[in-house]
C-alpha cells in the first residue's frame, strides 16, 4: 500500500478513479467468461455507477469529525492559501467555462437523424392469407418436424438458406452478410439470444413468409428491407429453412406449451 | 508457370494413388466441419458449386483444383497450410468468403486446412511448398509514389486498371477468370475491397505471387528477369495504397449540407467545380437489389460518394462514384452479356438489352415524413410515395418522378419539371450535380425542403455496360440529408449566462473564505 495516500481527500480521489476504471473497463470482460458477447457500457449507466461511487465516498468522509476535517482541508487550501493562487485561478476560469460548453453543447441546433425504434418481436397475428390460403399460426408447430427425415430438411433448408438468405444473415448466421452493410436496420443476428432461441418456429414461419412489409402497423415504423419470402418459397420451404435456422445456430425454438407459461413477449 | 506446373500437370495424367484416396476418408473432423460450414457455398464436393455459388461473381473457390488466389508462394504454386488458415481466419474483403476466427476452434480449423488439401491431388504429389522471401516495406514518400506511378505505367498496370485505378483500362472489358467468366479488374481506389487486404504489404504480396485462377499475373519474374529491382516493386505497392483514403470510410447516417450563404460565389454550378474538393464527403454503400424479382446479386456499382451544399433558394448534391465506363458502349456490350447470362439462372427476368445506360437515382420520400414512418426503402409503397431525381447516362438528363413501388415512377409533365442535372464521366468515373430549388411551386408532386430540417434520402445505380437495367440495380436504405443553418448568434446567450454565473458564484465563495480566514486565522 505504498501508494495509496493517506490524506482522505486524495483517498476519496482514488477511490473514484478506481471505480472508473473497473466500470468501464473491468466489466466489459465479464460477460465474455459466461460465454456471453460482451458490450461498452453505455454513457448513462457509467454516470448512475459513478454518482453512486460518489455518494458512498461522501458518506465515508463524513463519518466522523476529524477525518471530515482533513478531507475539507485541500478546499479550503486552493480557496485561501496564496501559494495556492494559480491554482486557484485556473479554477475560477477552468470551472465556468466548463459548465458554459455543457450549457453550449445543450442548446446547439443540431440535425440529427430521426430515432428510430425497433421492436424486435412484435405480436404475431392469430392467423395470416398465404399465397391465397388461410394459415392458422396461433399453435402452429413446424409440420416437418414429424414428417420424412430432419436429415433432408435440413439439407434442402440449408440450400434454400445459401441461395436467398446468406447475403445479409450471412454464413455465420450473424446476421453480417456480405450485403449486410448496405442496409439499415441491419440484419437481425440468428446466434442472438434474443431472436429464433426464444420464438416459436410459428412466429418466424410468419415472419419469414410476410417480411418487412408484412410487420403490423403497430409499434412500427419497422423500415425492414426483409422480403416477403412467400413470393418466392413455398410453405413447407419455408418450414425447411426454419429447421436449417435452429440447426446451424443451434438453437432450440420454443414451443407452444413453453409459450403460455411465459405469457406474452 | 514453374517446372511445379509441369509436374502438376504431368501428375494429371497419371491414375489416382490409393494413398491419396485413404487420405480422403482420414479426416472425418475437417470433413465435419466443412460439411457444416463451407459446403452451402463451395459444395460438398468442394467444386465450388454449392446452392450460394449461383449468386457470386466471381464464383466460390474450387478446392479440387488446388488455385488459390492468397498466398505466399509463387505464381501457379500450391498455398502454404498457414496460407490457407489465414484466409479462413480473416475471410476475402469485398467477397462472400467471411473471416471464420471467432466460430470456429483452432482445431477445427486445423482439421479444416487438412480436409481442404485432401481435396486436390496436387498436395499429395508435390513437396510442401516454398514461402517466397519478402523483404520488408520501406518508408514510404511523396518520391517512392512518384516513382510507382512511373512503374504502374510501365509495368502496364493501367491497361487493366485504368490511368486511374477505377479499373477502367482498355482491357478490362474482356477479362475472365480460370472458370471462364467474366472477371473485373479490382477498383485500385477502394483497397478495402482488396480481396487480398488492403495494407502496403498485401499489395506487395500480391504483385509477388498474382492471384492464381485471375488474371492478375506475378511480377516476380519481373525482377528475376532485373526489369525492375524489388525496392521499385515496393514503389508500385506504396503507388496503389496511395490511390485509396488513408482510413477506409466510415458510414455517416446522415449527410450534412452546409449553408453557403448568398454572397458571391454562390452554389457550384459545374461537377467538376474545384469548389467541390474541400466539401464533406459521406460514404453510401450499395448493394444489390434482391427484394423485389428479378432480384440482382451482382451490382458494380458498390459505393457511392455524396457531398451537398444549399443557399437560401437553392440545394446543389454531387454524387460520384466509380463506373469504369460510360454506358451504352459498344466494347462493353458482350461483357454486360456474360454478365447476364453468368446471372442469369438464379433470377430470371433481366430486362437488359444492348444499349442500356448508366442510371441513377436520388430518392426522397413525396412529403417530409411527421413521424418515423418513411416510404418503403424501394421507391415507395401505395401509401406513402417517393419523390425521385432520375437521371440517365443516354438522355444526359434528370427528371422528377412520383413512384409508388420500385419501377413504378411516372415521369412529371415537362412543366412542372424543376430539377436540374449536370454529368461528367472520367477516368471511370461519375459525377453528377442535380440542382433544385428548396420550395417549388408543385407543392403536391414534389418534396418541399425547409431549411434547418433534415430529409430522408436514399439511391439506386444501374451500370449498364453491366447487365443492370430494370429492377436489377445496386440500392441503399434510407439516409438522411441535413440542410445546415449557421447557428445564430442569439444561441450563444445561454451558455455565457452560465458562465458568468459560474463564475461569480466561484469569486463570491472564494472571497468569502479568505476574509474569513483574515478574521479568523486556521479556522478550515
Amino acid at each position: 500500500m505504498r501508494f495509496w495516500p493517506k490524506e482522505p481527500f486524495w483517498q476519496g480521489v482514488a477511490v473514484l478513479v478506481m471505480a472508473f476504471l473497473l466500470i468501464v473497463f473491468g466489466i466489459p470482460y465479464l460477460p465474455p467468461l459466461l460465454g456471453i458477447p460482451s458490450a461498452p457500457i453505455p454513457n448513462s449507466v457509467v454516470v448512475q455507477y459513478m454518482l453512486t461511487a460518489l455518494v458512498g465516498v461522501l458518506l465515508w468522509v463524513s463519518d466522523n469529525q476529524t477525518r471530515w476535517q482533513q478531507f475539507k482541508q485541500p478546499f479550503h487550501a486552493v480557496m485561501v492559501e496564496e501559494r495556492k493562487k494559480p491554482i486557484r485561478m485556473i479554477l475560477l476560469v477552468l470551472l465556468p467555462a466548463l459548465i458554459g460548453f455543457i450549457a453550449y453543447g445543450r442548446v446547439k441546433p443540431s440535425l440529427d437523424a430521426p430515432p428510430s425504434f425497433r421492436a424486435i418481436h412484435p405480436a404475431p397475428p392469430s392467423s395470416i392469407t398465404f399465397q391465397g390460403r388461410t394459415i392458422e399460426i396461433t399453435g402452429l408447430e413446424n409440420p416437418l418436424r414429424t414428417r420424412g427425415s430432419l436429415d433432408d430438411h435440413y439439407e434442402e433448408g440449408k440450400s434454400i438458406y445459401y441461395e436467398n438468405c446468406l447475403a445479409c444473415h450471412g454464413d455465420l448466421l450473424d446476421g453480417l452478410g456480405h450485403y449486410s452493410h448496405g442496409f439499415n436496420p441491419t440484419p437481425l443476428s440468428f446466434q442472438d439470444v434474443g431472436t429464433i432461441a426464444q420464438l416459436a418456429e410459428s412466429f418466424v414461419f410468419w415472419r419469414i413468409a410476410k417480411g418487412g412489409v408484412g410487420l403490423p402497423n403497430e409499434g412500427g415504423p419497422w423500415n425492414s428491407a426483409m422480403p416477403a419470402w412467400e413470393e418466392f418459397l413455398t410453405e413447407d420451404e419455408i418450414w425447411a429453412v426454419t429447421i436449417f435456422l435452429y440447426e446451424q445456430a443451434g438453437k432450440t425454438p420454443r414451443t407452444w406449451e413453453e409459450h403460455a407459461e411465459g405469457g406474452e413477449h | 508457370m514453374g517446372t511445379r506446373a509441369l509436374v502438376m500437370a504431368a501428375y494429371l495424367l497419371l491414375p489416382l494413388p490409393l494413398a491419396a484416396q485413404e487420405t480422403d476418408n482420414e479426416n472425418p473432423a475437417g470433413k465435419v466441419v466443412y460439411d457444416r460450414w463451407c459446403a452451402g457455398c463451395h459444395g460438398t464436393d468442394g467444386r465450388g458449386e454449392g446452392p450460394g455459388a449461383l449468386t457470386m461473381l466471381p464464383r466460390p473457390r474450387d478446392f479440387t483444383r488446388a488455385l488459390y488466389q492468397v498466398r505466399t508462394t509463387g505464381s501457379g504454386e500450391l498455398p502454404t497450410d498457414d496460407d490457407i488458415m489465414h484466409v479462413i481466419n480473416v475471410g476475402m474483403p469485398g467477397t462472400a468468403m467471411p473471416g471464420w476466427e471467432d466460430l470456429l476452434s483452432s482445431q477445427e480449423r486445423e482439421d479444416l486446412v487438412t480436409y481442404l488439401k485432401s481435396m486436390s491431388r496436387f498436395f499429395n504429389s508435390s513437396p510442401p511448398p516454398a514461402q517466397l522471401e519478402f523483404s520488408n516495406a520501406p518508408r514510404v514518400s511523396d518520391d517512392r509514389i512518384a516513382e510507382g506511378a512511373e512503374i504502374y505505367e510501365q509495368v502496364e498496370c493501367s491497361k487493366c486498371h485504368g490511368r486511374s485505378g477505377r479499373a477502367d483500362g482498355p482491357s478490362a472489358p474482356t477479362q475472365k477468370d480460370d472458370s471462364d467468366l467474366p472477371i473485373y479488374p479490382a477498383n485500385l481506389t477502394q483497397n478495402w475491397r482488396f480481396n487480398g487486404g488492403g495494407t502496403v504489404e498485401d499489395i506487395y504480396r500480391v504483385l509477388r505471387t498474382g492471384l492464381d485462377g485471375t488474371p492478375m499475373p506475378t511480377f516476380s519474374d519481373l525482377i528475376d528477369a532485373g526489369v525492375i529491382t524489388d525496392d521499385q516493386l515496393w514503389n508500385l505497392a506504396h503507388y496503389v495504397r496511395s490511390l485509396s483514403p488513408e482510413e477506409s470510410p466510415r458510414i455517416r447516417e446522415v449527410i450534412t449540407a452546409a449553408n453557403v450563404g448568398d454572397g458571391e460565389g454562390g452554389l457550384p454550378t459545374s461537377p467538376t467545380d474545384e469548389r467541390w474538393e474541400t466539401v464533406d464527403k459521406f460514404y453510401i454503400p450499395l448493394v444489390g437489389q434482391i427484394v423485389v424479382k428479378p432480384r440482382w446479386f451482382n451490382p458494380r456499382v458498390q459505393n457511392l460518394w455524396v457531398q451537398a451544399l444549399h443557399d437560401s433558394a437553392d440545394v446543389a448534391m454531387l454524387v460520384s462514384w466509380s463506373d469504369p465506363s460510360r454506358s451504352p458502349n459498344e466494347e462493353w456490350a458482350p461483357f454486360a452479356q456474360q454478365i447476364v447470362e453468368a446471372m442469369g439462372p438464379k433470377d430470371e427476368g433481366s430486362t437488359w438489352a444492348p444499349g442500356a445506360p448508366d442510371q441513377l437515382v436520388v430518392q426522397f420520400p413525396l412529403t417530409l415524413p411527421t413521424g418515423m414512418e418513411r416510404p418503403y426503402f424501394l421507391q415507395g409503397d401505395a401509401r406513402r410515395p417517393a419523390y425521385l431525381w432520375s437521371w440517365r447516362s443516354d438522355h444526359d438528363r434528370a427528371v422528377e418522378m412520383v413512384a409508388r413501388g420500385l419501377g413504378t415512377g411516372q415521369e412529371q409533365p415537362a412543366s412542372s419539371q424543376q430539377v436540374s442535372a449536370e454529368a461528367a464521366w472520367a477516368d471511370g468515373e461519375w459525377r453528377v450535380l442535380f440542382r433544385r430549388s428548396l420550395a417549388t411551386p408543385d407543392s403536391t408532386s414534389d418534396l418541399q425542403m425547409p431549411r434547418a430540417t433534415v430529409v430522408p434520402v436514399a439511391f439506386q445505380a444501374w451500370d449498364g455496360n453491366n447487365g443492370e437495367a430494370g429492377n436489377q440495380a445496386a440500392v441503399s436504405t434510407w439516409y438522411f440529408l441535413a440542410l445546415e443553418e449557421p447557428v445564430p448568434v442569439t444561441v450563444l446567450i445561454t451558455p455565457l449566462a452560465a458562465f458568468l454565473l459560474t463564475a461569480v458564484l466561484g469569486l463570491v465563495v472564494v472571497t468569502r473564505a479568505q476574509r474569513r480566514e483574515k478574521e479568523i486565522p486556521g479556522r478550515n
